[in-house]
């Protein structure tokens, strides 16, 4: 039994040779109930994309997110980085963005409030 | 049922006190982070986002005591009390039967290590209570149970929540998935 929440990938076109984009629309609660499963999504698609990905995490239906989620979040972000890639965060709700702001995330991974800004950051 | 009403309304001294016992399982925290941001949101005068705040607090405190303080088939306790205009005291209590239970003496070590070493962005695990825990409460301690068990308290006072913060409220006009006591 777990708390409800899911994950859908879109790729972005880009005018940039092999590089890729995507975005990562995360919409319901990420808790002890259901996060372990649910980063293995994006496990997979690390390991799919081996080299230059970059992900635009779009977090307006996020509602909650607790610590082992911010956990994963910045082993992603170091795994991603570490192949050329980069990983910025959308729309967050205020009570996200609180969350990312105590642990100290927003230092590391740079939240913009549209998907379009958030698109420019990752191409330029 | 009007009398009890009136009197909940007008109390503005009395401590508010709330028991919630819930199986050791992660499927009913989403109940529970509902619950409390609720109860901050209508019964209390903390602003939205120190409901969402204490929404954070609670869930990273009971999933501690159902990870390591309760094995599965047992419960955990939570305990809310609010002081009218003062504070809000929260108290989470697991069993002690859990795989690999904490003592109090260990978890603020760990707390203390983790805060004072701040710990490196990159790390998969330990943010909850040296974290969020410690930042958005004033007093944070650990007490082993007599009978066996954990129980750790947190407390926030109104006074050490600034006036900015006070009045900020989140705009969750849109939010239909919280519901209200």
């Amino acid at each position: 039994m777990a708390t409800p929440a899911t994950i859908t990938i879109e790729d972005v076109q880009t005018n940039t040779p092999g590089m890729v984009v995507k975005i990562c629309k995360f919409s319901g609660q990420l808790d002890e109930s259901n996060v372990d499963e649910k980063a293995q999504q994006i496990y997979g698609l690390i390991e799919q994309n081996p080299a230059n990905l970059n992900l635009i995490f779009d977090f307006e239906e996020l509602e909650y997110m607790n610590s082992k989620s911010i956990g994963y979040l910045t082993d992603w972000y170091g795994k991603v980085f570490e192949s050329g890639g980069k990983i910025v965060i959308a729309k967050t709700r205020p009570n996200i963005l609180d969350i990312l702001q105590v642990v100290g995330l927003t230092q590391l991974i740079k939240t913009y409030p549209t998907i379009d800004e958030a698109k420019f950051a990752i191409t330029h | 049922m009007n009398d009890i009403a009136t009197t909940l309304k007008n109390n503005k001294t009395q401590p508010v006190k709330i028991l919630i016992t819930l199986p050791t399982h992660a499927y009913f925290m989403s109940g529970i982070r509902d619950f409390t941001l609720s109860l901050i949101r209508n019964t209390t005068d903390f602003s939205e986002q120190w409901a969402y705040r204490f929404q954070s607090v609670v869930d990273e405190l009971c999933n501690n005591a159902i990870e390591h303080g309760s094995k599965p088939g047992e419960e955990i306790k939570i305990t809310f009390i609010y002081t009218p205009l003062n504070n809000i005291e929260i108290i989470v209590e697991d069993s002690g039967t859990g795989e690999h239970p904490k003592k109090a003496a260990e978890l603020k070590v760990l707390i203390e290590n983790k805060i004072e070493k701040d710990l490196p962005m990159t790390s998969l695990r330990g943010r909850g209570l040296s974290k969020i825990v410690h930042e958005w409460t004033d007093e944070l301690e650990f007490i082993d149970k007599p009978e066996g068990g954990l129980k750790v308290r947190v407390r926030k006072y109104l006074t050490n929540v600034s006036a900015e913060e006070m009045k900020k409220s989140f705009a969750f006009s849109e939010d239909q998935t919280h519901i209200l006591i």
